[in-house]
């Protein structure tokens, strides 16, 4: 018997890149990356770029000296005087964004801790009374006839080292992740039609009777649709790379720390690609398979999209930090390497877990369709 | 003659349902074998069992003297299938699906060419060659399956119900083309519900009913086993209560009815049944319309074997 792999993967491969469905989903999931990146940016360019002076109306429940009007007139603070219920409601409905309520000589800051920009206001005010405090101990010591270097008996300042990376790491962090979600969703359309799709149509049926090994079959199916997913993971990361370019020139929280990406990061992120598309085009099959129908398949592999983002968001979200152990679990790996590359980290001994891992198994899914096709249940699931 | 197909003692269990109870039988070289039964008689499960694409409990299948099993390539090799439902790709035209199909067995590109032409004009595709499936008609469609199934010259055709849902013209084709194939050397079995396919195609015949074999046999075997020797059926507006009474008692007679204009009577025996009736209502003066004689069907011997119609 000859080996007819490359024949049948000639005929899926045709399948695939024929049929307009699976070019659309192939292709336009990827198209979402660039208007998700500018999107992003966008919006932290606005959060970067707010004026703050609307957040710094301040009620009072007592008369404010000459020296605290001075002061708020200095630190720009908008100052209203009211009684407790007043200052209260007015919190309530954001027509203040804090009040103060003083008692003999103790001030308190209230706040809604859910209002937009509370903790600016607070920290306004905080420094408002500090220098408020510091203004009338030197009064006091004045009057004594002390020196007021007594309140300088320790000072204390600060010095930023390196830039603030925090916009860039989380924009290729997403866009990373994003790249997996859109290989898993391209990767179900062709799945499902080359095998539940296959079976509605009869032609899995015909194609048993052949002279040709379940192999052969499977690993035909496999590889073209991994190729389809490798398809849209590269366009993804094409398009990503050329977006991120383009945010470096268009907005100007990138000027001080541009996005950049290095060759290297490239090669690994690339290769996270391949692995990844091997992995879930397998897993799609095997689940795709012992549907009867395509609508029935579908619905089976909805959740897998889900299974196969969320690991990775939340890793990303509470920035758990990598290892050999995470980099062997299936998923959370992928997402974890793309996290490291997103800082700039390429951690071989990770990276080499998640192969090893990845093999394992892939061989497991592939050995599970093999035994699936070589029994009725492929074709009268009962 | 040499046996092709061997089946014996064959049992399919779904659970509690037998679908195919203790079938034995054999194909022999350059025979039409047909499987006539209604539709959940066990025809197409044992077809599917036949090719291993289900799994049986009981028995065994030899096909040329080899067992058969999911992974008997060198047998899968010399065997075409059409089954039932129309299964070509929709995004390859007429030639590229024969073309694919018959590559799986045949590699020698010049060969194949040669194969695929035959195939299209054997089927009557000529002027369709770069249609798609969806271009297709439902009976030329049946006739690109059938293409398909036969263009890498197999010895041991399956058909599944071929003619399901097809005009009566492509199932004339059909059922043409299939007698060609056997006259070019080709071992064919063919399953259907329809009586009249079987007894026009095959050279033996199977009954099935509920996974079970009836009788099995050529057709005028068949209807040996029936106690008719002739239906009689007259088109009259009015037959007499007491004539039908009397025809019933006649020793040759086994049974008469009559009912809307239509009086049917079976004869047990007799070789001159037609005429001595048309003496008998000419001298009744029973005026009738049309009269007609008809040997017994094998839907009589199915309704004398389980007592139901066969597309009950």
């Amino acid at each position: 018997m000859k080996n007819n792999l490359k024949y049948v993967l000639k005929k899926e491969l045709r399948e695939v890149f024929r049929d307009k469905k699976s070019l659309m989903m192939m292709l336009i999931i990827p198209i979402l990356i660039p208007f998700i990146i500018l999107g992003m940016s966008a919006l932290f360019e606005m959060q970067f770029k707010t004026d703050f002076t609307d957040y710094n109306k301040v009620g009072f429940n007592y008369a404010l000296s000459e020296v605290e009007s001075e002061l708020a007139r200095e630190m720009n603070l908008e100052t209203f005087v009211y009684q407790e219920e007043e200052l209260e409601e007015k919190l309530s409905n954001g027509s203040l964004q804090l009040y103060v309520v003083k008692t003999d000589n103790h001030y308190t800051l209230k706040y809604h801790i859910n209002q937009k920009n509370s903790s600016y206001t607070l920290n306004l005010v905080e420094n408002f009374y500090e220098q408020y405090k510091r203004i009338l101990q030197e009064q006091e010591l004045a009057l004594d006839q002390q020196d007021t270097a007594l309140l300088d008996i320790i000072t204390v300042s600060e010095e930023q080292i390196g830039e603030n990376n925090f916009v860039s790491t989380y924009i290729v962090g997403y866009a990373f992740l994003f790249i997996l979600m859109a290989i898993t969703i391209s990767s179900t359309y062709p799945a499902t039609d080359t095998t539940a799709g296959e079976k509605e149509r009869g032609t899995l049926e015909t194609l048993l009777t052949f002279p040709i090994r379940s192999q052969d079959i499977i690993l035909g199916k496999l590889f073209s649709v991994t190729l389809s997913s490798i398809v849209t993971g590269v366009v993804s990361l094409i398009l990503a790379i050329v977006s991120f370019l383009y945010v470096n020139q268009k907005f100007t929280i990138y000027q001080s720390v541009p996005i950049a990406i290095s060759g290297s990061q490239i090669l690994i992120a690339f290769l996270v690609i391949v692995i990844f598309s091997f992995f879930i085009s397998g897993l799609c099959i095997a689940i795709a398979s012992q549907s009867k129908t395509f609508k029935e398949a579908q619905s089976a592999l909805t959740p897998l999209t889900f299974v196969a983002f969320f690991p990775g968001m939340i890793a990303f979200m509470i920035q758990v930090d990598n290892n050999v152990l995470y980099s062997l679990i299936p998923f959370l790996n992928f997402s974890m390497i793309l996290n490291d590359l997103s800082v700039g980290i390429i951690d071989i001994s990770c990276v080499l877990a998640m192969i090893v891992s990845s093999v394992f198994f892939i061989g497991i899914v592939i050995s599970y369709i093999i035994r699936q096709y070589k029994t009725e249940k492929v074709l009268f699931s009962l | 003659m040499e046996k092709i197909v061997e089946v014996k003692n064959l049992t399919k269990e779904y659970k509690t349902l037998k679908a195919i109870n203790d079938l034995s039988f054999e194909v022999k070289k350059g025979e039409i074998l047909g499987l006539l039964g209604p539709n959940g008689s066990g025809k197409s499960t044992t077809i599917n069992c036949l090719l291993s694409l289900l799994n049986f409990q009981h028995g065994s299948i030899k096909i040329w003297d080899k067992e058969m099993r999911p992974d008997a390539y060198d047998i899968k090799a010399k065997i075409g299938v059409i089954f039932q439902e129309v299964a070509v790709f929709e995004e390859l035209n007429v030639y590229d699906n024969i073309n694919y199909f018959c590559g799986l067995y045949i590699t020698d590109k010049n060969l194949r060419q040669i194969y695929v032409e035959e195939a299209i004009d054997f089927v009557g595709l000529q002027d369709f060659k770069k249609f798609y499936p969806k271009q297709l008609s439902g009976g030329l469609l049946r006739r690109l399956n059938i293409a398909c199934g036969i263009a890498h010259k197999p010895e041991l055709i399956f058909f599944d119900e071929p003619t399901v849902a097809v005009d009566p013209q492509s199932r004339n084709s059909i059922l043409d083309g299939i007698k060609r194939l056997r006259e070019q050397g080709a071992t064919i079995v063919y399953t259907t519900h329809y009586m009249e396919e079987v007894e026009i195609l095959c050279d033996r015949i199977i009954i099935l009913d509920k996974g079970r074999i009836l009788a099995q046999g050529t057709c005028d075997q068949l209807k040996e086993l029936t106690k008719i020797e002739e239906k009689i059926t007259v088109e009259v507006s009015d037959f007499p209560q007491k004539l039908i009474d009397e025809i019933q008692t006649f020793s040759n007679v086994l049974q008469v009815r009559y009912e809307n204009n239509h009086c049917v009577i079976i004869y047990k025996k007799g070789k001159n049944n037609l005429e001595e009736f048309i003496d008998y209502l000419k001298h009744h003066h029973i005026i009738y319309h049309k009269i007609f004689s008809e040997r017994p069907t094998l839907n009589d011997v199915f309704l004398e074997l389980t007592g139901k119609e066969l597309r009950d």
